[in-house]
């Protein structure tokens, strides 16, 4: 009897084993259960501010970095490939390949930057990387002819460098923040317009001084105090 | 690039003093509120934003556009929008180009002597009423014709139809949306006997599986393609590309399954197949809710004039079905379709499990099929078969191209057969529509005239005299083109077109309407979730430019319709849409009212009780429901949808000897349709200039031809000449060839050929034969 404690006690585990692995299938292969969907979800009005610290890892690596200033970027090559200001940029450069996504092709130097010899200039950083149809937006310039020509201005582009609504009080946003929530990624490191890099991108937490200031938000009129009894 | 030497301690340690400095400047005083701050700002970049939907596709993205100095300066998705929620494609953020081409129409032109000559409006006008009448007096009320556009707003295409359905009596009225939505809409009437779709685009969010039905989505639907890929890096769903041609869409796909041209209906059938034969029917489902028919079979493919069918549907049984499917077998599909037993059971698998959601998406595809009403049945078929309809996440899709193809053709009925409510062959129907347009019911007659593919051969026969096109290009869209452009320049033809831009269609007028387009004017779009999107006029339209509704009240006017047409201009549209809601005073097809539209980011239909129907057919969702069941398909008499016995039958020409090849035709991410205004767009047209034929790889190479090589492209039509794209955007199976169409300098569809879906009457644009040589 002894012996054969060993080899029975064997076949206990094993026959609850089954029995626990036998239920655990059955109730994974029901059916789920039915779930209401919740109607209108509210979709917030004022911009999700989560895209703030997506680049907050190199934070310090962008405060420590040296200014290469032969080969950075300025507002005027930055407006060149917009058709208006907050357009989604042409693709400068010709594409390696016209059929695949983004994720293995633009990201691979669009995600982190770099400096790329071929074009002697510091790749920008997309301050979206989760969306990987790189081209649903943007589309490289084939040709600089024109089917017709065309009448349409660029409107006001905000100037940079009076933002702000006393001498050294932080300035507003002066752009929409759609897609472009990630600040540190045109913001701060080589690849950053010179007008517009961030001189202390440690701070990470941008808008806790800068707010925006366009008309996304909701207008409430003037705000009045409610004084009740 | 990065000197990364901070480890996380040492990271976590500053940051830790960052944010203790942070709160102790906070406690300084000298603190100001965000208001105070902006007080002094300059206006830069300070737009004034309205919303509108998007002027291209089908999609009916929420845009906000910025206005400054009267001018449309920017564009930006509308984060508040369910349907695109912030998001915008190339073509949307750019759309407000599209107004300000140099060569924008803003005087109405009158060709005199072979040359046009500027005019008043108030003259083309008069010009074009005297026309009608002469016309209607000289040929009788059936030789005048309108041909307008998905692109039409509501009221423009309402009042289409008040006018010549209504008031001059015939039934000539037909719309663009025939060349690209029309068997999706006999499709969902012979399933379930009520048209667009029962789901919405809320289902991508709940869907674990997508199978795209020849269907580039990342180039046609590209912000509904980022919410597939925004799902799959969030929870992990599978995108199953099944299509002729690899593609951006195949490439971001987890699996890309070719197929050969035509042959998805013998791979439809397969799925099915392999549904009943592993007993994955959801038995309860479709004994509750289902009925089992079939119809004729061998209908021919309408290249002949006059060409005439009808569908006799019979009822048969589960085991009729059964058998009849036995034909279908994933081995002997292998044969036909070249897809692999193996990858007809693998999507089945996932049509299948009772555990996945899936959801169905298509466009043109199975459209512009010459069996395209047969295609649009089987893919209900699967699933109708499997219960997964109507239900979040279980959703087959019907994807539409045209901003307001489901607002004004479909819902409005803007073609031959129907009423805003209806069809004209119903007396009842008739008698409805006339009380509301106050015209007598004799005036509607109950006779359908042409669908548009005849519509143009009765121009060419001469039993059409006058027609006025509005907001579409079918001089660059119509299969076998050559033969139609030709039929509208004959002796004795009357054109008119309202359009923002010249192009080959205003080449063909008699007098060109300048139109006021998109935001210039007031109106709205109804996208393919049934949602309604109303959009204010933010700028004024150059010139003369009016919209195309009002060009159709003064001539309505004109014609001595007074009555009827008793609008006031400063608030037409709003009295037009109260009035077009009427016809849809039910539970099934209630509208939102003008005030709701206004307020909200669009708004889906059904609205009954103050809200949107997400889901029809499903009574937890939708209140029309009234069987007490769980699913009322009430488009029937009996509640049932109706799976469909559909064979798998060849397409009008296939690929021989002489002609070896298929020819495909479509489009691309950059430019919208004919390119008429995208290529306006200095961006699209620099990004994508010209267009071009895909060959395969190896087809090129054993012709010698390079990527930019001249390649001559015969049928029995004629000929183009067209630079070769080797390994570039797509790249087609062998012994295949595509061609975008949107260029009006290198005109595909002079060598398409018209063979239509006897059903559905919409033309296959998608398969012809073709030899391909260097040039």
């Amino acid at each position: 009897m002894r012996k054969r404690l060993g080899i029975i006690s064997l076949f206990i585990i094993l026959c609850i084993a089954f029995i626990a692995i036998w239920n655990y299938s059955y109730y994974q292969g029901q059916e789920e259960a039915y779930i209401p969907i919740e109607n209108n979800r509210p979709i917030p009005i004022i911009p999700s501010e989560t895209g703030v610290f997506q680049r907050s890892e190199f934070a310090l690596d962008y405060a420590n970095m040296p200014v290469d200033e032969n080969h950075q970027r300025s507002m005027k090559t930055y407006y060149d490939n917009r058709a208006f200001h907050g357009a989604p940029p042409s693709i400068p450069h010709e594409v390696t390949s016209e059929r695949s996504m983004g994720e293995n092709t633009c990201l691979k130097c669009h995600e982190n930057g770099g400096y790329v010899d071929k074009f002697e200039a510091y790749a920008p950083v997309t301050p979206h990387p989760e969306m990987v149809n790189c081209r649903q937006c943007h589309v490289p310039q084939k040709t600089q002819s024109l089917f017709k020509g065309t009448n349409f201005k660029k409107g006001t582009i905000p100037a940079v460098g009076i933002n702000n609504a006393l001498a050294g009080s932080p300035p507003v946003i002066p752009h929409q923040l759609q897609l472009r929530e990630n600040c540190l990624a045109c913001h701060a490191g080589p690849s950053a317009p010179k007008e517009i890099r961030v001189t202390h991108p440690e701070r990470i937490n941008c808008r806790q001084c800068h707010v925006p200031n366009n008309k996304v938000t909701e207008d409430i009129g003037n705000f009045i105090r409610k004084i009740e009894n | 690039m990065y000197t990364s030497t901070t480890n996380r301690r040492s990271f976590i340690k500053k940051m830790a003093v960052l944010s203790a400095m942070t709160a102790a400047a906070t406690m300084f005083p000298g603190i100001m509120f965000a208001g105070e701050q902006e007080k002094n700002l300059p206006k830069g970049g300070n737009l004034d934003w309205k919303k509108a939907p998007c002027r291209f596709c089908g999609v009916g993205c929420g845009v906000l556009v910025g206005i400054e100095n009267g001018k449309a300066v920017a564009v930006k998705g509308d984060p508040k929008s369910p349907v695109n929620k912030g998001l915008c494609c190339v073509k949307g953020y750019h759309s407000v180009m599209a107004m300000y081409g140099k060569d924008r129409l803003t005087k109405p032109l009158v060709k005199k002597n072979g040359k046009y000559v500027e005019t008043s409006m108030k003259e083309a006008l008069d010009l074009i009423a005297s026309k009608m009448k002469e016309t209607i007096k000289d040929h009788g009320k059936d030789s005048v014709s309108i041909y307008g556009s998905g692109q039409w707003t509501i009221p423009d295409g309402y009042v289409a139809s008040k006018l010549f359905k209504g008031c001059i009596g015939t039934n000539n009225v037909e719309a663009n949306a025939r060349l690209c939505m029309a068997s999706a809409v006999t499709g969902f009437l012979t399933s379930f006997g009520i048209d667009e779709p029962m789901g919405c685009y809320e289902d991508i969010d709940h869907a674990d599986v997508f199978v795209l039905w020849g269907n580039n989505m990342a180039e046609m639907h590209p912000v509904l393609f980022s919410r597939l890929l925004d799902q799959r890096l969030k929870r992990g769903v599978k995108i199953i590309d099944f299509a002729t041609r690899t593609t951006r869409t195949s490439m971001a796909a987890d699996k890309s399954i070719l197929f050969l041209p035509q042959t998805d209906l013998a791979v439809a059938n397969a799925i099915c197949y392999e549904i009943i034969k592993n007993g994955w029917v959801n038995k309860s489902f479709v004994e509750k809710h289902c009925n089992f028919n079939k119809g004729l079979t061998n209908m021919g493919y309408g290249l002949e004039d006059k060409y005439k069918f009808k569908d006799k549907p019979e009822k048969i049984s589960f085991q009729d079905y059964k058998k009849f499917l036995e034909d279908y077998t994933p081995e002997k599909v292998e044969k036909i379709s070249g897809v692999s037993a193996k990858d007809i059971k693998y999507m089945a698998a996932y049509y299948g499990d009772p555990n996945k959601k899936v959801m169905s998406l298509w466009c043109m595809g199975p459209n512009q099929h010459s069996r395209g009403t047969w295609m649009n049945n089987l893919i209900y078929n699967i699933h109708l078969l499997t219960g997964k309809i109507s239900t979040p996440g279980n959703s087959p899709f019907s994807l539409t191209g045209q901003p307001s193809a489901c607002g004004t053709v479909r819902e409005v009925g803007t073609l031959t057969h129907k009423l805003p409510h209806g069809v004209v062959m119903n007396k009842e129907h008739r008698e409805f529509a006339a009380k509301i347009w106050d015209v007598p019911v004799e005036n509607i007659d109950p006779k359908p005239t042409y669908h548009t593919v005849e519509m143009f051969r009765a121009l060419d026969r001469g039993d059409i005299r006058f027609m006025w096109i509005q907001v579409t290009n079918p001089m660059v869209t119509m299969p076998k083109l050559k033969r139609y452009r030709d039929a509208a320049k004959k002796e004795g033809r009357f054109i008119v077109v309202s359009d923002v831009y010249p192009t080959p269609t205003t080449d063909i007028a008699d007098v060109i309407l300048p139109s006021a387009m998109w935001i210039e004017r007031e109106g709205m779009y109804g996208n393919s979730e049934r949602r309604t999107q109303y959009f204010e006029q933010m700028i004024q339209p150059p010139g003369e430019a009016m919209s195309d509704t009002w060009q159709l009240i003064e001539v309505a006017k004109r014609l001595g319709y007074e009555k009827q047409f008793y609008y006031n201009e400063d608030t037409h549209i709003e009295e037009i849409y109260t009035e077009y809601r009427k016809h849809h005073d039910n539970k099934k097809h209630n509208m939102a009212p003008l005030e709701v539209l206004k307020e909200n980011p669009g708004m889906q239909w059904p609205y009954v009780e103050g809200k949107p129907t997400q889901w029809r057919f499903n009574s937890k969702y939708d209140p029309a429901c009234s069987n007490g069941e769980d699913f009322h398909f009430y488009g029937k008499k009996d509640g049932k949808a109706i799976i469909w016995q559909r064979p798998y039958e060849p397409a009008a020409e296939e690929p021989d000897a002489e002609y070896p090849y298929w020819l495909n035709t479509g489009r691309v991410v950059e430019h919208w349709h004919t390119g008429s205004m995208t290529r306006r767009i200095p961006v699209l047209h620099k990004a994508m200039p010209h267009s071009y034929v895909e060959l395969n790889p190896e087809d090129a190479k054993r012709m010698q031809i390079k990527n930019g090589d001249k390649v001559k492209l015969t049928t029995r039509r004629g000929e183009i000449i067209l630079p070769a794209s080797v390994n570039q955007r797509g790249v087609p199976a062998p012994m295949q060839v595509f061609v975008p169409f949107f260029d009006e300098n290198m005109l595909i569809n002079d060598i398409t050929l018209d063979s239509f879906c006897p059903i559905s009457k919409e033309p296959d644009y998608k398969k012809c034969a073709v030899k391909v040589e260097k040039a």
